[in-house]
């Protein structure tokens, strides 16, 4: 997985400069989630795999599915992928073509784990909250996990936020062995 | 001590009051691969070099290789339940061994935790492994002496208290009998002693333990032990640990005696680490900073001023200089210190005590090579009564090797020339000592003045050890006084010279050996 970060970095970053410079941003973002979307199809990886299949026709095949959902660039782009042997970095392309997009435009994604469902009011004051400890925008995911007790976890990338009560109870167990 | 229900509920109950309830905020990453030992876990990004890392389980691990988009861990203890997709967390510290007073008498491993079935550890102190050594300014130069209790030893390679004296042999050279007599003789003199076993036997440690327990010197001795059946990460983090349990006692202005047994053992553990952390193999497959590796360790030895201690101890402790002094092993295969870890080794070191098979197979225990063996800094050190008469050993040992290759051809040889050979004989064979029973000053100050004064001279080779056991008998029993003062003050002068002088002449004139 590191190594796949590693080699899918510099395309994504050319990708991104790309992006930019064209103000494209937002539709390189969907057709790259397309894409990758594509490429988890089953039926596909058995394609890619496949050694008798040769680049000409797998591009081919590529731009065939793809070809509603994507300009020229995209579709140099994934000529580009086949030709390198790297059709399978696109996932980690287009989670690291997000990172970038999201650094950029200085908003981070949190998933929020709460316990019971949030109240619209409740989600805003929380939203207000998070915002200034993180001290960047936030785009936030909210999901319901009733295994936490109660109390909220958030996760920012690496970050982890613990305030649900399993959390605690886990931290007290360790601290009282 | 028992406790009623009520008690324990109480306790948890204050456990719980105290209890810190914010809520908490760590970094966290995931598990990519787990070999050997080693696992990357992918994110993490804001870890640092050498934290200690938690994994589900109670288990820790400490990250060795930071990259662009995983963290290189070595797990310390058993890595059989961790699986791919574990969460880990950061914990924010560098990794932390107990140290204090209560580990004295105790057998811990690598990251202290106490396996001699005693119970835990009464200590709230802990200490980070790695620490950076002394800088140039909290540092005073060495001399004082530590007395290992072995006369060829203290009388001609003597070790002061802040030096770094390596002991270097083939296996079964008895390096680590030298090491065990050092601590058996630190007993009453304040010296705090630290053995650190590394990738050895556990009959071998439990042996050790056993030896020191008889001879009373576990009171003042922490074993640290990382068997051969450990991780190689925990062979590889226990010199440190040890380390840090005897500058606890340097910083407070005390002496401690630490003994690696041994870094080979260490280097081929750190070997497999970095192998399997994939970083790049240099000469015999050692990771570029094997030198380091040690350096950084053996650096810590030291013996500091007393300004730093009151400094360090915030003012409690005044006036006083501490100490660590370290006696790092190295095995040598084939008598080759030629070898990369040997070289290195020696280097960093203020001098070496060169064992050898030869002289072991031949009787002389320990094998000291008295040629090959130098002490850099430790003459400033020795007692001035061993510097005295040490001082005449040396130079007969030095004329005796010279003329004994050249007395094999030759068949009659002159007058002094026969005489220096026929000294030289008996003093080899006065070097020679027992395992387990150490000497003090005076005892030493007594052997060594009657080899100067030429008194064994006239006794056969075969006889010399004879006579030696039954001078000390009869100094101890009825020259108690003389011996105590030589104990007392180390000084040499006429009085006590003619003092040993009458001893030793009415001992000849009416005893029998």
């Amino acid at each position: 997985m590191s190594e796949q970060a590693t080699l899918a970095r510099p395309y994504a970053a050319a990708v991104f400069k790309r992006a930019k410079e064209t103000d494209t941003t937002a539709t390189w973002s969907q057709s790259l989630a397309f894409m990758s979307a594509v490429l988890k199809n089953e039926d596909i990886s058995v394609v890619i795999d496949n050694p008798k299949v040769n680049k000409e026709r797998l591009s081919a095949l590529m731009l065939d599915i793809c070809q509603e959902h994507i300009n020229e660039e995209n579709e140099n782009f994934l000529k580009l992928l086949v030709h390198n042997n790297r059709l399978m970095l696109l996932p980690t392309i287009a989670k690291l073509f997000e990172a970038y997009k999201a650094e950029d435009e200085g908003y981070v994604e949190v998933e929020v784990f709460t316990a019971y469902a949030l109240s619209k009011e409740a989600k805003q004051n929380f939203t207000a909250t998070l915002e200034k400890t993180l001290g960047k925008k936030i785009l936030m995911n909210v999901a319901v996990d009733k295994t936490l007790i109660g109390g909220v976890l958030v996760r920012a990338g690496d970050r982890v936020i613990d305030g649900s009560i399993k959390g605690r109870l886990q931290h007290m167990q360790k601290a009282l062995q | 001590m028992q406790l009623n229900p009520s008690e324990i509920s109480d306790l948890i109950k204050k456990k719980i009051e105290n209890f810190d309830l914010s809520a908490e905020a760590h970094t966290e990453g995931t598990v990519v691969s787990v070999t050997d030992g080693i696992v990357r876990v992918h994110g993490l990004s804001e870890a640092m070099q050498g934290e200690m890392l938690e994994f589900p389980g109670n288990t820790f691990g400490m990250a060795l290789n930071l990259e662009r988009d995983s963290v290189g861990v070595v797990i310390l203890g058993s890595y059989q339940h961790i699986t791919e997709g574990d969460t880990v967390k950061c914990t924010g510290k560098i990794l932390e061994v107990p140290v204090g007073e209560a580990l004295l008498g105790r057998v811990v491993d690598a990251l202290g935790n106490p396996i001699d079935g005693k119970g835990a550890i009464d200590t709230t102190e802990t200490a980070p492994i790695e620490k950076i050594a002394p800088g140039v300014i909290a540092r005073q130069s060495v001399d004082q002496p530590v007395q290992l209790g072995l006369k060829s030893i203290d009388a001609m390679i003597p070790v002061g208290r802040g030096q770094r004296e390596l002991i270097i042999g083939d296996r079964q050279t008895g390096k680590t009998a030298i090491a065990i007599d050092a601590i058996i003789n630190q007993k009453g003199t304040g010296i705090k002693c630290i053995y650190v076993a590394i990738g050895q036997k556990r009959s071998s440690i439990a042996n050790v333990v056993r030896k020191l327990e008889e001879h009373g010197a576990m009171a003042h001795t922490i074993i640290v032990a990382a068997s051969a059946s450990e991780s190689a990460a925990l062979q590889f983090i226990a010199p440190y640990t040890g380390c840090s349990m005897g500058e606890f006692f340097r910083d407070r202005g005390e002496d401690a005696l630490i003994i690696y047994d041994d870094l080979t053992k260490q280097a081929w553990a750190y070997r497999q680490v970095s192998l399997l952390l994939r970083r790049p193999p240099g000469r015999e497959a050692y990771p570029g900073d094997v030198f380091y590796l040690h350096s950084r360790l053996l650096e810590r030895a030291s013996r500091i001023n007393a300004a730093e201690v009151e400094k360090l101890t915030g003012g409690r402790v005044k006036g006083k200089t501490g100490s660590l002094t370290a006696l790092p092993i190295i095995e040598t295969q084939g008598g080759d210190v030629s070898a990369f870890v040997p070289t290195n080794v020696i280097s960093i070191t203020d001098g070496q005590i060169f064992l050898e098979s030869n002289l072991f197979n031949s009787g002389i225990r320990p094998a000291v090579n008295a040629g090959l063996s130098v002490s850099r800094v430790g003459g400033a050190a020795q007692t001035k009564i061993i510097k005295k008469l040490g001082g005449g050993t040396r130079l007969d040992l030095a004329q005796y090797r010279e003329l004994a290759a050249f007395a094999q051809f030759a068949s009659d040889l002159d007058e002094s020339t026969r005489k220096q050979i026929e000294r030289g004989q008996r003093v080899t064979e006065l070097m020679k000592q027992n395992q387990y029973s150490p000497m003090s000053v005076a005892q030493m100050a007594v052997s060594l003045f009657a080899a100067n004064e030429g008194f064994l001279d006239s006794i056969e080779v075969n006889k010399v050890l004879d006579f030696e056991a039954a001078l000390q008998l009869y100094m101890k029993s009825e020259q108690s006084e003389l011996m105590s003062n030589i104990n007392a003050t180390g000084d040499f002068s006429n009085e006590i010279s003619s003092g040993i002088r009458t001893a030793i002449e009415t001992f000849i004139n009416t005893h029998s050996w």
